[in-house]
């Protein structure tokens, strides 16, 4: 019978991130693990998400994000939430071609600033982190997907790449401290 | 008195006790899992473990790995004896601060 793995590419990113002195005896506990209880009972594709944390969670510098790092989170989002809702106002006393799409977009980033926000209050119900975190992911694509879009467009638009980054760092610092679920009061 | 130690170090270092001979990170991983009564990820394991034996209050060796891991060698961990002490003092610590007070609290007035 041939043994469950985790993805040998998510594998390699953890060996990359280990020490040389725990490369092979974390990798050999998480590999046990998955074997063992995660895919049994998970399935294939949850049991790989649960590697995919168990990883992400292993790389070191997030070791070192502490309040700081939280409070420029929280900065960024009310930003966020601000711009979100500046962005829907406006798309809507102006009318112009797709403001309707603009507006749903506008919307998505002011509930999902909204929702960090509040993660300290509901991040303890188990699913409130799973949407957020669902969220955070969209938005750091959406930010990626501007960023893309302004570097390839024939006019520079300083304030869209800024909200490109800005939704891209949010997404990912917000994934950041769902996966350190013991720092989320000090968000 | 030395350094009182955390709740989640606290919890590390009682789930090695508990496994002795057979604390090993995965097991640990599982051990402070039910301890706490929450999933806890490895990262945060690991990095308690590797700063509890900078303070020198365990040690670890590694040994052979079990097929079930294709043979990747295992950590073990063992208490020392400034882990033991560092834990008793934090337990007298936490009597100490709740000398005097009726468990479960209620409001005062």
């Amino acid at each position: 019978m041939i043994e469950k793995s985790p993805p040998r590419w998510l594998e390699r990113i953890l060996l990359h991130f280990l020490r040389a002195r725990d490369r092979e005896t974390i990798s050999g506990d998480l590999l046990e693990e998955y074997r063992e209880e995660q895919a049994p009972r998970l399935g294939v594709l949850r049991a790989n998400f649960w590697y995919l944390r168990q990883t992400l969670s292993l790389m070191p510098f997030w070791d070192r994000m502490g309040l700081p790092l939280k409070r420029f989170l929280m900065g960024i989002t009310v930003f966020l939430v601000a711009a979100g809702v500046w962005l829907a106002v406006m798309e809507n006393i102006l009318k112009h071609a797709g403001y309707p799409e603009r507006t749903m977009i506008a919307a998505a980033i002011v509930i999902q600033g909204v929702a960090t926000l509040l993660l300290p209050l509901l991040g303890r119900r188990p699913i409130f982190p799973a949407i957020v975190a669902t969220g955070a992911t969209g938005l750091a694509l959406l930010g990626a997907f501007a960023i893309q879009r302004i570097l390839e467009a024939p006019h520079f638009e300083g304030f869209v790449l800024f909200i490109g980054l800005a939704l891209v760092a949010q997404g990912l610092l917000t994934l950041v401290v769902l996966l350190r679920p013991h720092h989320l009061g000090m968000l | 008195m030395a350094e009182l130690l955390g709740v989640f170090e606290q919890a590390v270092l009682l789930t090695v006790w508990r496994l002795g001979e057979e604390a090993y990170g995965r097991a640990i991983l599982r051990g402070v899992q039910s301890a706490l009564n929450r999933q806890i990820v490895a990262g945060a394991v690991y990095a308690t473990l590797d700063r509890l034996e900078q303070k020198n209050f365990i040690h670890s060796h590694v040994e052979e790995g079990t097929p079930g891991r294709a043979g990747r060698l295992r950590r073990y961990y063992r208490l020392t004896a400034a882990g033991i002490k560092a834990l008793n003092d934090s337990k007298a610590a936490l009597k100490q601060m709740w000398r005097g007070a009726k468990w479960p609290l209620e409001l005062k007035g």
